[in-house]
């Protein structure tokens, strides 16, 4: 290993580790001494990253507050040094941090938050595409339907959420009084895009979930409106699978139609 | 002494000491770091700016309104894409990854030049997201000559670079930062963002005269001031950029005019950044004082 090599070696380990043989390398200034001085960086690591953190998750910084959220951070930081060159990355694992580390784990409810703050950035600056519109659907004759298969636009993702996180989140950004955590006996079932430049969400029936998975999966649209028929009324599945799609377009959510050929 | 100077040539060095030529970057006038929240004042108004640095991390995105805003930037205004995430100095394999999405997006926003800081953000995988100093040794000189070399073939386009604000000193430097900064940029080719406000923070945090920095460094070399503010802590300064450029920064500016003639210069706030119109005051005092020290940019020869 050549010198600076080791140096930038021991350099990181003192400030990810606390640990001090840096110090060795390093003089006083004249005002100054070196712990002092190498203490900057060490100061400047973990709070960077832990107001990286809150920048986006602004919502669970409210609701833990500024200790807890600040406690949470480092804690984050600690178990997960940035391995992106993009600090926008960062925070990219923190739903599972908090599902799998105690005390967070006890409030099923941080995880949830986190999660739909996290999918709400993803779909921010998510991979562009055109979207379809209602013209693109009315080009098709009626017997093309059952063979039409979708892709859907890059932001969107399904989010199933095991707690009202999303009432929590809705009364946060509204600045109100969150109400008390609750799990669910049913998973809240979440669709997160982006609408022209704006992350938008809205909650799914466990029948539209279903079809919007599949349809994501590219399974075309006749197969679709079978499934649905056995969700409810097997008589108006291909109108209620047709409803469906029309809300999906007008959303903006779907970046392609395709023929069967 | 030039301790650089007299050290051995490594087959390293001599296959760096011919860098590709590459046009001096033209002068752009007074401007701006680029801020989200300023996207809307910039976009429905005219502001008497001349042009916008962005940093180059905050547009590697797939996606979105950030680009979007980019483009109509780019479509109104010269853009300088500056990054913080190169670790030009890094003893870690060159991040491959990282360069092709740097280049993506310079393809894209075609910029007038890209630049970085002469530091290193990690090793062994990891990023501090920090820029950390070095020992200024022969060792590391031919070390980052190689590597801008590399990515100044990667991009195809010599790079500027950034003196950074440091807080510490190594016992086993053997030059001084001003001479590693002028051996760096012959060898390699690269051009030299003066960061007036860094040079006063390093100067400071180590007990030399910014002026001999100042004359350290190749007046033809430098093509880009930032001015910023920082924090002071007594017996030592944090580069903040949270604050308005001190007066003793403004003198420093001025200093370096005299020794550089006109180059391209941007206020820089990281943040607690304030409405758009506080910060104009800044760039037309930048503006301002140019005008007043020197001669017609028409008129002298660059």
């Amino acid at each position: 290993m050549s010198d600076l090599a080791r140096q930038q070696s021991d350099f990181q380990r003192g400030i990810l580790t606390g640990d001090d043989s840096i110090l060795a390398e390093i003089p006083d200034s004249q005002k100054e001494n070196r712990a002092t001085l190498f203490g900057v960086y060490r100061h400047a690591y973990s709070s960077r990253l832990v107001e990286a953190m809150g920048n986006d998750h602004k919502l669970l910084h409210i609701y833990l507050g500024d200790e807890m959220f600040d406690a949470m951070g480092h804690a984050y930081v600690a178990a997960n040094p940035s391995q992106h060159p993009n600090l926008r990355w960062f925070s990219s694992s923190l739903p599972d941090f908090l599902r799998a580390n105690e005390p967070y784990s006890k409030h099923p409810v941080l995880s949830d938050l986190a999660a739909l703050e996290k999918a709400l950035n993803d779909a921010f600056d998510a991979q562009d595409a055109p979207i379809i519109g209602v013209a693109d659907m009315a080009g098709f004759a009626p017997e093309a339907w059952a063979d039409l298969t979708f892709r859907t636009h890059p932001s969107a993702v399904r989010l199933d959420l095991s707690t009202n996180a999303s009432v929590v989140w809705l009364a946060l950004k509204g600045g109100d009084e969150p109400p008390d955590p609750v799990r669910l006996e049913e998973p809240r079932r979440l669709l997160v895009w982006r609408q022209d430049v704006s992350p938008v969400f809205r909650e799914l029936g466990v029948e539209e979930a279903m079809m919007w998975d599949e349809a994501a999966r590219g399974i075309p649209f006749g197969v679709l409106c079978s499934m649905l028929a056995t969700y409810a009324d097997p008589d108006s599945a291909a109108a209620r699978g047709a409803g469906y799609l029309h809300g999906w377009v007008t959303a903006g959510l779907l970046a392609g139609v395709s023929g069967g050929d | 002494m030039n301790v650089a100077s007299s050290s051995p040539v490594s087959p390293t060095a001599a296959r760096a000491e011919h860098p590709a030529p590459s046009a001096k970057p033209p002068f752009l006038g007074f401007g701006l770091g680029l801020r989200a929240q300023h996207y809307d004042e910039i976009l429905s108004g005219d502001p008497p700016i001349d042009w916008f640095e962005v940093i180059s991390e905050n547009y590697m995105l797939p996606g979105g309104q950030p680009l979007r805003i980019l483009d109509r930037i780019r479509a109104r205004y010269p853009v300088v894409m500056h990054g913080v995430s190169l670790s030009i100095a890094s003893t870690a394999p060159p991040n491959f990854e990282y360069l092709a999405a740097l280049r993506d997006l310079a393809r894209r926003v075609e910029p007038q030049w890209i630049s970085d800081h002469l530091c290193w953000t990690g090793v062994h995988g990891k990023n501090l997201h920090d820029l950390l100093p070095f020992p200024y040794t022969r060792e590391a000189l031919d070390h980052v000559v190689n590597r801008v070399q590399l990515v100044q073939d990667y991009l195809g386009r010599a790079i500027v670079l950034e003196n950074v604000s440091t807080y510490v000193q190594f016992n086993n430097s053997e030059m001084t930062e001003w001479e590693f900064l002028a051996e760096l940029s012959r060898r390699s080719g690269c051009w030299l963002l003066f960061d007036v406000n860094n040079v006063y923070v390093s100067a400071f945090n180590h007990g030399y005269d910014p002026k001999a920095f100042l004359e350290g460094i190749p007046a033809d070399r430098v093509v880009q001031f930032h001015m910023a503010g920082h924090s002071h802590m007594g017996t030592h300064i944090i580069d903040t950029h949270d604050h308005p450029v001190c007066e003793d920064v403004w003198e420093l500016y001025a200093a370096s005019l005299k020794r550089f003639g006109w180059v391209s210069t941007i206020i820089e706030r990281d943040d607690h950044i304030p409405p758009l119109e506080e910060i104009l005051v800044e760039v037309e005092r930048t503006r301002e004082i140019a005008n007043r020290i020197l001669p017609s940019p028409a008129t002298q020869a660059r």
